[in-house]
């Protein structure tokens, strides 16, 4: 699962919760409270102000609905929202009978705490606590000011209370529980991901590093062998030549994994670097541009380099011609007898110069051209 | 400018190069040179180059960045028009840089990585005033893209590849089974096509006119150059 995965997942928890707060608002403040509202109709002194409370609240959720169709959030339409739900809480009170505070006839008690806490459903906690708090006032207020409360009528609203807060606080403690929920999930998610990209990661730079140890083990592994059985003296030219050319092969394979603009350029120079530690005075130079050749192409390519610079007596002069259909790769330098390998790739043409002193070696690629000759 | 000919009299040579030390080497290789090069330092001075010795030397060798990272193009265009034979001498090693030395009227462009081999023949050749076109040079002409170039024969390119990547001309005429001399007449037969196209400097007329004279190029062949048809020597 990735992070958009994770992200639409904590989306979709958001929106059902959202629904069903909405279902419930609607139910309980349309519903409940519309049937108390008309069962009572005679026993209000302004039946009609309390009709104007029931369709501010009705007006709130509608736009809830319709915000909630468009998946938008409030944003700075809620405290105008807010203030439409405590108006009609106030005015509701204001036209109340006397000593009807949270009864049946209270129709807006058990309603108007619904609809304000449907706008403030993805907000934190303490502000669905504030705006309870707030509605809990406004009802407690009409209870002191208008109706001397005896022991019955305390009981009475303090059991009201319980559900009129309980109930919306119970839903907001699980909305925070679900934001929690997502969050977690998704760091968990990000977490696992990051181990499994480690793993891989591990596992591919082991396979690599056993292909190149195969690799060496062809020609390093028997040179090293001859040293430990005293097959091979150190002091004997073409021992020493041999080792230039393990030490050559052994940069060049290091370098292979490098991450440069010109790979092949990029390994020449640690080829040279190693004729350029024995004193061999080198030059490299290069025209043109060229495609980047495969790793075994260039092994093909830089292999007559190494082999020739690793016997040069005093200077080489290395030097890379490419275009787009044509990379040549030229080792010009005063070496003895050089014995290079035939290029394991097909469509890799190695030629020998020989002139007095001089060896120049020209190894030719073919990027486009098929692989025959 | 005194009419010195190669032989006849020492050849006399100015450096402008900010760089004392690179002064100084060339000074020690002229005088090392047989026959010895006489060479005036003018130093970062170009004035010295226009009057006093300078002004009378026979080849201007010319630092291309006195300023780094400014070539000064316009000055080479002046030394070139009036007359002087000029071997820009650059740290640069791009191929526009090279090649607009070239159209510009430079006998010759060498990088400072060659050393007196190329730079005491590039002297003499200018001394002469022939172009002299170094490895470097070479490589250049050869992988040259640009849309107004002339058009070399595939020989021609494979000389001048070959010389690039193998620095000696023996080796060149041993890889592809000609002689030294022809291999020196396919680059000079390079350079007179270069010259014949793009600005006209005098330096460049003299070299096609005397590339006419000498056989190296022919008037038709001259008129080819942008053609598909290529000519064989």
């Amino acid at each position: 699962m990735t992070d958009a995965a994770g992200e639409r997942t904590g989306a979709q928890l958001k929106r059902g919760l959202r629904i069903a707060t909405l279902l419930v608002a609607v139910a309980i403040a349309g519903g409940l409270g519309g049937a108390n509202l008309m069962r009572h109709w005679d026993v209000y002194e302004w039946p009609v102000a309390q009709v104007v409370a029931l369709a501010m609240l009705a007006a709130v959720l509608a736009c809830e609905a319709v915000l909630l169709v468009r998946r938008r959030p409030w944003n700075r339409l809620r405290w105008a929202a807010v203030a439409v739900v405590l108006a009609a809480s106030a005015l509701s009170y204001a036209t109340l009978p006397d000593g009807r505070t949270s009864t049946t006839t209270d129709w807006i008690f058990g309603a108007a705490n619904w609809a304000g806490f449907t706008v403030l459903l993805d907000r934190p906690l303490r502000t669905s606590a504030g705006f309870l708090a707030a509605h809990e006032l406004v009802a407690l207020l009409h209870l002191f000011l208008f109706d001397e409360p005896d022991r019955q009528a305390l009981a009475r609203f303090a059991t009201g209370s319980v559900t009129v807060i309980g109930f919306p606080l119970c839903v907001a403690v699980g909305a925070a529980v679900l934001r929690g929920l997502s969050a977690a999930a998704t760091t968990a998610q990000r977490e696992l991901e990051r181990v499994r990209v480690v793993e891989a990661v591990a596992a591919a730079s082991h396979r690599r590093r056993q292909q190149r140890f195969t690799e060496l083990s062809a020609s390093t592994i028997p040179l090293l062998e001859g040293f430990a059985d005293n097959s091979l003296r150190p002091d004997d030219p073409a021992v020493q030549r041999l080792c230039a050319i393990e030490a050559a092969r052994m940069r060049r394979l290091f370098a292979e994994t490098d991450t440069v603009a010109d790979p092949l350029v990029h390994e020449l120079r640690h080829c040279a670097d190693v004729a350029d530690r024995k004193g061999v005075e080198v030059e490299l130079d290069t025209r043109g541009q060229w495609p980047t050749p495969p790793v075994a192409v260039r092994r093909d390519l830089t292999e007559p380099v190494l082999t020739v610079l690793a016997t040069a007596a005093s200077r080489a002069r290395v030097t890379v011609v490419g275009s787009a259909d044509l990379v040549s790769v030229s080792v010009v330098a005063d070496s003895g007898e050089v014995d290079v390998p035939d290029p394991a790739t097909p469509g890799v043409l190695v030629e020998t110069l020989r002139n007095d002193e001089t060896v120049w070696m020209e190894v030719r690629w073919q990027p486009t051209a098929p692989a025959t000759r | 400018m005194a009419a010195h000919r190669a032989g006849d009299e020492v050849i006399t040579a100015v450096i402008v190069d900010d760089h004392a030390a690179i002064s100084a080497g060339v000074s020690a290789w002229c005088a090392e040179a047989a026959p010895p090069i006489d060479l005036i330092d003018a130093g970062e001075r170009l004035a010295d180059v226009w009057t006093g010795p300078g002004a009378a030397a026979d080849v201007v060798i010319f630092d291309l960045e006195l300023v780094p990272g400014r070539p000064d193009f316009g000055e080479l265009r002046r030394l070139v028009h009036s007359g002087r034979r000029v071997v820009v001498y650059s740290q640069h090693t791009d191929d526009a840089t090279a090649i607009k030395c070239v159209d510009l009227g430079a006998l010759a462009y060498l990088t400072k990585r060659e050393g007196p081999e190329h730079l005491v023949t590039a002297i003499r050749a200018a001394a002469r005033g022939e172009p002299y076109t170094a490895p470097s040079l070479s490589g250049a002409l050869a992988a040259d893209q640009s849309p107004d170039r002339p058009r070399l024969s595939q020989r021609e390119t494979e000389v001048l590849r070959a010389w690039f990547v193998s620095s000696s001309k023996d080796l060149v005429a041993a890889k592809l089974n000609i002689t030294v001399k022809t291999v020196e007449t396919y680059i000079a037969r390079v350079r007179v096509k270069y010259a014949n196209v793009g600005r006209a400097a005098r330096t460049k007329s003299d070299l096609v006119t005397r590339a006419i004279d000498d056989g190296v190029i022919t008037l038709a062949e001259l008129n080819q150059t942008l053609d598909h048809t290529e000519a064989t020597l």
